[in-house]
């Protein structure tokens, strides 16, 4: 049934601090299934919406309905490990509003227990399988790649030495891939977490200095394992491999709000007014039967085509915002799910597929777009199929390979387990050289990993609207002199040579007191950086106890 | 007001470049959090002269009184642009004092509509464009003001059709047309650009310039009326204003090559749609012409090299290549609708159709003659020639005999060539293989016009040796549809072949009996069609093997066609061992059955396979008699 090859979920969070400010009203009700929003202009104009899943999670866990991680792991995270290990491939997006909670049901409070998000359970569960696993004729591994997709520009986070803009490709026997993208090998869930960890700096590094926002960029984790089973009897070794795809999707919110800025095809009867938009003005008036229409899909669709074809098994996780001031954007992201479940259960929609037909083409940041090209393909290509022994023809295939390209994809994998730990411990290496350069401290053991906050060093820590990038750099300020610009480096509009100093000295109460003092002011855009959360201003000096 | 020379007037057009510079340049540059801070900047400034305007005015005080009323706070009218004639008919003249100073005013109202709607204040904006059209009302069109009564227009198109509000939207920027249109043939020099009533004299722009920035406005006119009648659902003119922007974005130089090549090419893919092959060819031979003035493709050394040179690289030859998949598009639709017109209803040349339509050609050929001098032709002087010589390459007339059919053929396994070089099957499956796909149609047209069935076959068996391999080879956990498409379409294939095969068996061969060599090959043919609509069966069914209860609309016409195929195929097996004859009609019968069955069980399906269910129902009643008749013969053997 096709139907069960997609799952969608939606889930409301509590109020925020600024929202709680302006004594926002809860917009979102829900009830089994089904979510209702209000209105909140007219109390009488509600909508309602069906899903697989509605998860209310805007009041505390005293509350029955509560829906906590846990929850929403175990019917969703759950799930999709286990068609993991059946051989799927397996994709789960967050989709929402920046904003809305889709880093915290992705990824959650990574230190404090209960509030880890599906990202570092299904982790977690992955290995306690493996190891849980009696069965000595079965064999494991594990490989991850992370990579961040910014207008239509694919880059690798694990590898800072893999610079620029990374190809998108199809490989007839592997299918879509990103050339170069570096694949990691781990042993254990903690590398699991370090790695996407540093993949998380490198975003937000590249994020500060290219004057980016995250939430409009998509961030892809794959977790790609291995099943082998050695059959002694026949001295035969068959493999299964399998894909795990995490995907935080740009924030849904309007791509254009910041004004012109956009070339993006706006929705409905809206004027285009620039006349670089004129191609898809045409293309949308070409049908599509026997014509070709030369524009690319997004990268994105195009890199997850195969999770929704063929043998996949996909979730999404729909973050609401339960605030009326939210109202035009939480409907919106209701809406395009209430296509997918309708297009899903009821195998026709007319509109949805005229909708998905109109914005198959359009590129660009567009998530909506996205979303709903992804619907496209879901409606044409609903069909799994058992998976043949991939290793098994990779041998008939090797004799009649010339293309570098492919000789590069057997180098790969002919490359030894062994062989993959040492090159994935070399990239850890010039990836933490690299951080080290910039400044961003390491923990003792070389670790990068999550906010240590060290007690008795005074330090620079970023700050960020995405809970996921914040507090995730860290910087130190060492005794004396500390510039900005040599000693630290950030980069930026707003970051001019030399752009201050930082002068730790011992204070006349000896090692109990030590001033900090910065000697001009500190302006940054995106992220401010506070000393101990008061803003600094020059010339100014802390006591630092 | 005052004088040009002033100091104070210098303050004002220092103000209106400032306020420029905001609005172009700086506001790109805000942060996130404080979207539209240059905006707002620029707003204050546009104020300031807005009032310095009025004072000047005050100070005059022999002037008018009538562009006080501008700030009243009348109730805005119904935004009604349908009385073109006054623009041209009464009013201060263009280049009179009140005319000027209205334009002036009109201007800076203009100007702060725009800014207004930027800042997603559409009513305020509303106002200042409203409040702009009624200064110009009081003036007649000239050089002085066109460009502000285009502009204008155009901003209130796009207002207008944001609201929804299409046909208002329309209303201004036809209105907008027609007064290009007329300005164009009255009078026709370079009009003052609304900037220059703010540049001190100095500053003002040359003919060129100005000429260069109207036509500009004007251009933008007919692409947003395009997107007007797209909405409202009038494709036809829509492609037509596409068309015409394309065509004044080359004739004023204004394009990227690249860019508009590829938009050219996409147009010909709604001509070619639509049967309209002139201008189609039009499109393509444009493209092609004019993507050729992007640039030599960097060497693949140059590529190595620096990254903006492979990326460079990388871009030309996938645009190429894009441009060539649009012309095969193009030849394998001529073919296809060619053959519609002169297949007859099982699908062979109909001679008489034939000759009748060549009859019919040389007229044909003169409206053609015709419709390309009346037809929007692209190109400046120097590429207009080497668009029409790439246009007599290949004929936009239905190809009515093999002779021409071949011709239009050629061309488009040329563009097959080109852009497999680009699309090739590493790293490109899916075009790879959606290029076959269209080599393979072309062939399958090709093959319609060839009277030789021997030779009709090899044609069909290149089809298969295009395709067999790589739906064999492809991994099916990615490409399942593709390779869905290639089964089912080798499956019709070897049937095709098998058809042929016979029929040329038979005429050789006056009676019925055939020799071995025919009837194995017959039999190859036959079981290998089944294969193929069993692989795709198959491919249907769940990793455990089973059959789907239910078939999903998109595949449930092939899935019961392919079925009924089988059943076919299973009864045409030529066999000498009546075991064998009992075991074919036996599995030709479960597939007939199948289709009943199904067809009972989800009536829905019933519409979709009337012929094949029809045919599936007689069969399922006359099958049993001839296997027990068969069965019968075999007892009274033994």
């Amino acid at each position: 049934m096709a139907g069960a090859s997609v799952k969608v979920a939606v889930r409301v969070r509590p109020f925020n601090s600024r929202e709680i400010g302006k004594e926002s009203k809860c917009i979102i009700q829900m009830s089994g299934n089904t979510t209702t929003i209000i209105n909140p202009k007219q109390a009488k104009d509600n909508k309602s919406f069906n899903f697989d899943y509605s998860y209310w999670s805007h009041t505390s866990p005293e509350d029955i309905n509560f829906a906590s991680q846990l929850q929403v792991y175990k019917d969703i995270g759950e799930e999709m490990l286990l068609h993991a290990f059946e051989g799927y491939n397996v994709c789960i997006f967050a989709y929402g509003q920046t904003g809305a909670g889709k880093s915290y049901t992705m990824m959650g409070k990574q230190d404090v227990k209960d509030q880890q998000g599906i990202i570092p359970l299904l982790c977690e569960d992955l290995f306690t399988k493996f190891n849980d696993n009696a069965d000595n004729s079965m064999s494991y591994s594990v490989e991850v790649s992370y990579m961040e997709i910014y207008c239509e520009r694919v880059r690798d986070l694990l590898n800072p030495k893999n610079k620029g803009n990374l190809r998108v490709r199809e490989h007839p026997l592997m299918g879509p891939y990103v050339e170069d993208l570096s694949k990691l090998a781990v042993t254990a869930y903690n590398d699991i977490q370090d790695l996407m960890d540093s993949g998380n700096k490198a975003r937000t590094v590249a994020a500060t200095n290219m004057n980016e926002t995250s939430s409009r960029s998509h961030a892809v984790f794959n977790i790609i394992f291995t099943q082998k089973r050695y059959d002694a009897e026949t001295d035969n070794t068959s493999e299964k491999v399998s894909k795990i795809s995490l995907v935080d999707l740009a924030g849904s919110e309007r791509a254009d709000s910041t004004g012109a800025k956009g070339t993006r095809l706006k929705e409905g009867a809206n004027i285009n007014k620039s006349l670089t938009t004129l191609g898809k003005v045409i293309s949308a008036l070409a049908e599509k039967v026997e014509s070709f229409i030369p524009y690319r899909d997004s990268v994105l669709t195009w890199l997850l085509r195969e999770n929704l074809g063929g043998n996949s098994r996909t979730a999404m996780v729909a973050a609401l915002s339960p605030a009326d001031i939210n109202y035009d954007e939480t409907l919106s992201t209701l809406r395009p799910k209430c296509c997918v479940v309708h297009l899903c259960g009821l195998h026709q929609n007319k509109k949805c597929q005229a909708l998905a037909k109109h914005t198959m083409f359009v590129s660009g940041i567009s998530t909506l777009s996205v979303l709903f090209f992804l619907w496209y393909l879901m409606t044409k290509i609903k069909y799994r199929t058992s998976s043949p022994d991939l290793s098994l023809k990779l041998i008939n295939y090797h004799c009649i390979l010339k293309c570098q390209e492919t000789e590069k994809i057997i180098a790969e994998l002919n490359e030894t387990w062994e062989e993959k730990l040492r090159r994935t411990e070399a990239i850890r290496m010039e990836r933490e050289a690299l951080l080290a350069e910039m400044g961003v401290a390491m923990r003792e053991d070389g670790g990068t990993v999550g906010v240590f906050s060290p007690k008795k060093t005074p330090h620079l820590v970023n700050l960020n609207e995405d809970p996921l990038m914040s507090e995730c750099l860290l910087y130190y300020i060492k005794d004396g002199i500390t510039r900005l610009d040599t000693d630290i480096v950030l980069s930026g509009h707003f970051i001019k040579d030399e752009h201050c100093t930082f002068t730790s000295s011992t204070g006349p109460m000896g090692e109990s007191e030590r001033p900090l003092s910065c000697s001009t002011g500190l302006q940054f855009r995106t992220s401010v950086f506070n000393i101990d959360r008061q803003e600094v201003k020059p010339p100014n000096s802390l006591c630092f106890p | 007001m005052a004088s040009v020379s002033s100091d104070e007037w210098r303050t004002v057009c220092d103000k209106f470049t400032n306020a420029q510079n905001l609005t172009v340049v700086e506001s790109r540059n805000d942060p996130e959090n404080d979207p539209f801070r240059s905006k707002y900047k620029a707003r204050e400034l546009l104020r300031e002269i807005h009032c310095s305007l009025k004072s000047f005015e005050a100070g005059e005080g022999e002037a008018e009184r009538g562009g006080e009323e501008i700030g009243d706070q009348r109730p805005i009218e119904p935004p009604v642009d349908g009385q073109l004639e006054d623009g041209f008919g009464q009013g201060f003249s263009g280049d009179s004092p009140a005319g000027l100073r209205a334009a002036k005013l009109g201007a800076v109202e203009y100007y702060l509509g725009v800014n207004h709607v930027d800042t997603e204040e559409l009513s305020a904006g509303q106002e200042h464009l409203m409040n702009c059209m009624k200064l110009l009302e009081r003036c007649r069109v000239s050089s002085e003001n066109v460009s502000l009564f285009i502009h204008v227009r155009n901003q209130l198109g796009i207002l207008w059709a944001g609201r929804d509000e299409t046909e208002t939207a329309q209303g201004f920027l036809e209105t907008a047309e027609s007064i290009y249109q007329r300005y164009i043939k009255e009078d026709g020099s370079p009009p003052t650009d609304m900037a220059e009533y703010f540049t001190t004299e100095e500053k003002l722009l040359t003919h060129q310039e100005r000429t260069k920035r109207f036509e500009l406005a004007y251009t933008h006119t007919m692409y947003y009326l395009a997107q007007v009648y797209k909405n409202l659902g009038e494709t036809e003119r829509a492609a037509t204003y596409c068309h015409s922007t394309l065509q004044r974005q080359l004739q004023l130089n204004q394009y990227s090559p690249m860019e508009w090549a590829l938009n050219a090419a996409t147009l010909s893919q709604y001509y070619i749609t639509k049967g309209r092959y002139m201008e189609g060819r039009h499109c393509l031979s444009a493209a092609t012409v004019i993507s050729g003035l992007a640039g030599e493709v960097p060497s693949e050394a140059a590529a190595q090299e620096s990254e903006t040179e492979s990326e460079r690289r990388e871009q030309l030859m996938q645009k190429r290549a894009e441009i060539a998949r649009c012309w095969i598009k193009y030849c394998l639709n001529v073919l296809q609708d060619s053959k519609k017109l002169l297949e007859d209803s099982i699908g062979e040349l109909d001679t008489d159709r034939q000759e009748e339509l060549k009859r019919a050609r040389r007229r044909e050929e003169e409206e053609e003659e015709k419709g390309r001098k009346s037809a929007l032709l692209f190109g400046s002087e120097d590429t207009f020639d080497s668009i029409v010589s790439l246009e007599e390459k290949v004929r936009c007339l239905l190809p009515l005999d093999f002779a021409e059919a071949r011709a239009v053929f050629l061309v488009g396994q040329n563009y097959v060539t080109q852009a497999k070089e680009y699309f090739q099957m590493d790293g490109y499956v899916t075009d790879h293989i959606e290029i076959l796909q269209d080599h393979s149609a072309l062939f399958r047209a090709l093959a319609f016009f060839e009277e030789d069935l021997e030779r009709r076959c090899k044609m069909h068996k290149r089809r298969v040796d295009m395709l067999e391999p790589i739906c064999n080879d492809l991994n099916s956990r990615y490409y399942l549809m593709i390779r869905r498409q290639m089964m089912f379409e080798l499956a019709e294939i070897y049937n095709e072949m098998m058809d042929l095969k016979l029929t040329l068996a038979n005429r050789q061969a006056d009676t019925q009996s055939l020799d071995n060599h025919t009837i194995k090959k017959f039999n190859h043919l036959c079981s290998a069609s089944a294969k193929y609509f069993q692989m795709f069966l198959d491919s249907l069914c769940s990793p455990e093997g089973k059959i789907p209860e239910h078939l999903e609309e998109e595949v449930l016409r092939p899935a019961l066609v392919a079925r009924f195929r089988l059943a076919r195929l299973h009864s045409r097996l030529i066999s000498s061992s009546p075991s064998v004859q009992l075991e074919n009609l036996d599995k030709s019968l479960e597939n007939y059955k199948y289709v009943v069955q199904y067809c009972e069980a989800h009536p829905e399906a019933k519409a979709t396979v009337e012929t094949e269910l029809e045919l599936s129902t007689e069969m399922v009643g006359l099958l049993p008699l001839k296997i027990n008749r068969l069965k019968a013969k075999m007892t009274a053997n033994n």
